[in-house]
């Protein structure tokens, strides 16, 4: 037999490699506490205040486990928006005119979204339609449907349960859509690490050609993916009906970039094989107390946007660099962190937060003036 | 090197035909168990073609291909699988993503089960994945826990190969390319790779422009020609010169003389 010499061990940085995509979302809370704690203590680091955040990510929290299958593929689903008001219209109206229980409406919302995610896998599969225009394009048709249903009627005051999947509180424990969300992150990290879908996912990101010659059946799987993606989306119309209490066709026009933003900002490669769950949590997180923050600040509710736009831009850049270190990562963390390219990260790192820090304060000051005139 | 009388695989008499062009014309081929077989020859000669009937994703138009005297009928690369012969792609067919145990098993995982729902088996795939690499290949990767990706060229190569001998009725391997885009330092170490398989006792079948690393790993050649076998030469009774010779189509004397 040949020699067993190993090449070399394991270099610090690859160990350190595995804790990356929750080092970036982690970095960027911390900052915004401190940012927070400067700024407005008194009225953000309250218990209440923790519970608004946390129901707020918990609603994204379903779409970004699926979502992050999704990007792991190498696949891209714009339509969660329009399947989750759909999918909340079909739901109220079964309940407020058909008088059905509200444990069928939801199992029908759910199975309805991931119809839809099955006609969107089948539209990517099957015709051959890019999977950007095909559910952007199924994103308008489904909106279309939602509109027909509803014309221009808000459907409210749905029975307690579906207000509690929405809003409700365990006494002494955390909120219920919490709990959903939370139940679903765990499910999506057990999908992604132990089984076919989860692997196979990766696979297909990574190479779409080696995973077909190995016998993996690629379409299949990219299908389950957005059944999987469809059926979370369902979910979120539900937990949205439930949370305002009220639906119309209109609802979560921007559920599709805000659970992106989410799922990116934690770590996954839109470029595929490469996911994080637990990063895709960060993310949710990081966004829900980052627009928590906005308010809080007083800062207009369409900062929020810009706010959203500028963290996906840092974060797929910071990724990006971090990718390109990746390639002569020889020498360990420390001399990596020297090399000139990485220099020049730590700058524009310091710059990016140098910005974001003076457009908070200077969001904040402004406010402040505006709502004294107010 | 060859240990046998009778062929493995005997390939007879294979034509194959893609509409109006004739890429290979009444070739025969024999592969003995334990011995590597080269197949050198000129862009367009055939090499491809040939190596993709006999691991079943072309169709001969016309031959028969025996395996120890039985006839094979393959439709498929599975069929192809299921008979014990295999082939490790010049691209490797590696995810970069996936660790090494997850590529080797990727397609046909090893699961158990819980509460009636199957799930991935990681660390029986991870220890099976090492015993393979140390046993029959003699690799120890650096990691087993790192993406594919980072490995260096001979490692990934010994993670695909481990991948097709992991299948313990496996008799034949053909390896397109192996050492097409590797250094001299990771193509002596997939030439050892290659060395590892013939000593368990698989036909082994290399495809490279390399008549160096031809030389260095194979016991016969086969040289083919504009879809013909134009010779088969014992390795250690040949020369490079000789083999280009039959390459290129002229006389053998004629070139071993000039060369003189």
């Amino acid at each position: 037999m040949s020699e067993t010499t190993p090449e070399q061990g394991l270099s610090g940085r690859e160990k350190l490699d595995k804790y990356l995509a929750l080092l970036g979302p982690m970095a960027m809370i911390a900052a915004l506490l401190l940012l927070m704690l400067l700024l407005e203590p008194a009225r953000y680091f309250r218990v209440s205040n923790f519970d608004i955040i946390l129901k707020d990510a918990a609603l994204y929290m379903p779409m970004a486990m699926a979502m992050t299958l999704v990007i792991t593929t190498r696949g891209i689903d714009l339509s969660i928006g329009s399947v989750a008001a759909l999918t909340a219209i079909v739901m109220g109206y079964m309940v407020k005119s058909y008088g059905f229980p509200w444990w069928a409406a939801v199992s029908i919302a759910i199975s309805l979204g991931a119809l839809c995610g099955l006609i969107n896998g089948l539209v990517i599969t099957k015709l051959k339609v890019p999977d950007l225009i095909g559910t952007l394009a199924m994103d308008l048709a489904y909106r279309g449907f939602a509109l027909v249903l509803a014309k221009g009627i808000v459907l409210s005051r749905f029975p307690e349960e579906i207000v509690a999947i929405g809003r409700g509180s365990i006494p002494g424990f955390l909120p219920v859509p919490v709990v959903i969300g939370l139940v679903t992150i765990i499910a999506g990290y057990i999908i992604y690490t132990r089984t076919r879908l989860g692997r196979y996912a990766i696979a297909i990101g990574s190479n779409p050609e080696a995973a077909e010659l190995t016998g993996v059946p690629v379409n299949r799987y990219k299908v389950y993916v957005y059944v999987l993606m469809g059926a979370m989306a369902g979910l979120a119309g539900v937990m949205l009906a439930g949370k305002l209490n009220a639906i119309q066709a209109t609802s979560a026009p921007f559920f599709n970039l805000h659970v992106i933003a989410a799922v990116v900002v934690g770590g996954t490669s839109l470029f595929g094989g490469r996911g994080s769950m637990i990063g895709s949590l960060a993310g949710v997180l990081l966004l829900a107390m980052m627009i928590n923050a906005l308010v809080t600040l007083r800062i207009e509710f369409f900062w929020q946007s810009v706010a959203s736009g500028a963290v996906i831009i840092f974060s797929v850049a910071f990724y990006t660099w971090i990718q390109m270190k990746d390639r002569d990562g020889q020498g360990g963390f420390m001399a990596a962190l020297k090399t000139p390219e990485n220099r020049h990260l730590g700058r524009f790192l310091l710059i990016m937060a140098v910005i974001i820090g003076t457009l908070f304060i200077l969001g904040w000051l402004f406010a402040g003036e505006t709502t004294a005139v107010r | 090197m060859t240990n046998s009388t009778e062929p493995l695989i005997s390939m007879r008499g294979i034509t194959k035909r893609f509409g109006g062009v004739t890429a290979l014309e009444g070739v025969d081929l024999d592969l003995y168990a334990g011995e590597v077989l080269a197949i050198v020859g000129d862009n367009g000669a055939g090499k491809s073609t040939l190596i993709k009937i006999l691991t079943g994703v072309f169709r001969p138009t016309e031959g028969t291909i025996l395996m120890n005297g039985d006839e094979l009928a393959m439709n498929s690369h599975s069929d192809a699988i299921d008979h014990g012969i295999d082939a490790v792609y010049q691209t490797l067919a590696l995810a970069d993503h996936l660790t090494p145990a997850a590529n080797m098993f990727l397609g046909s995982e090893l699961t158990k089960n819980f509460l009636g729902l199957e799930f991935l088996d990681n660390k029986r795939m991870r220890s099976e994945a090492e015993r393979t690499l140390q046993e029959r290949l003699g690799v120890t990767l650096r990691s087993m826990d790192v993406s594919t990706d980072s490995l260096s060229g001979g490692q990934r190569q010994a993670v695909a190969i481990a991948r097709a001998v992991y299948h313990t009725d496996l008799k034949v391997l053909v390896m397109d390319e192996p050492t097409a885009a590797l250094g001299p330092r990771e193509t002596a170490r997939t030439l050892k790779l290659i060395e590892a398989v013939r000593e368990q006792g698989l036909g082994v079948i290399v495809i490279s422009h390399s008549l160096d690393d031809v030389f260095a790993v194979s016991d016969r050649i086969q040289i083919m020609r504009r879809g013909r076998r134009a010779d088969v030469v014992k390795t250690s009774e040949s020369s490079s010169t000789k083999v280009l010779g039959i390459m290129v189509g002229a006389p053998t004397e004629q070139v071993a003389a000039d060369h003189e």
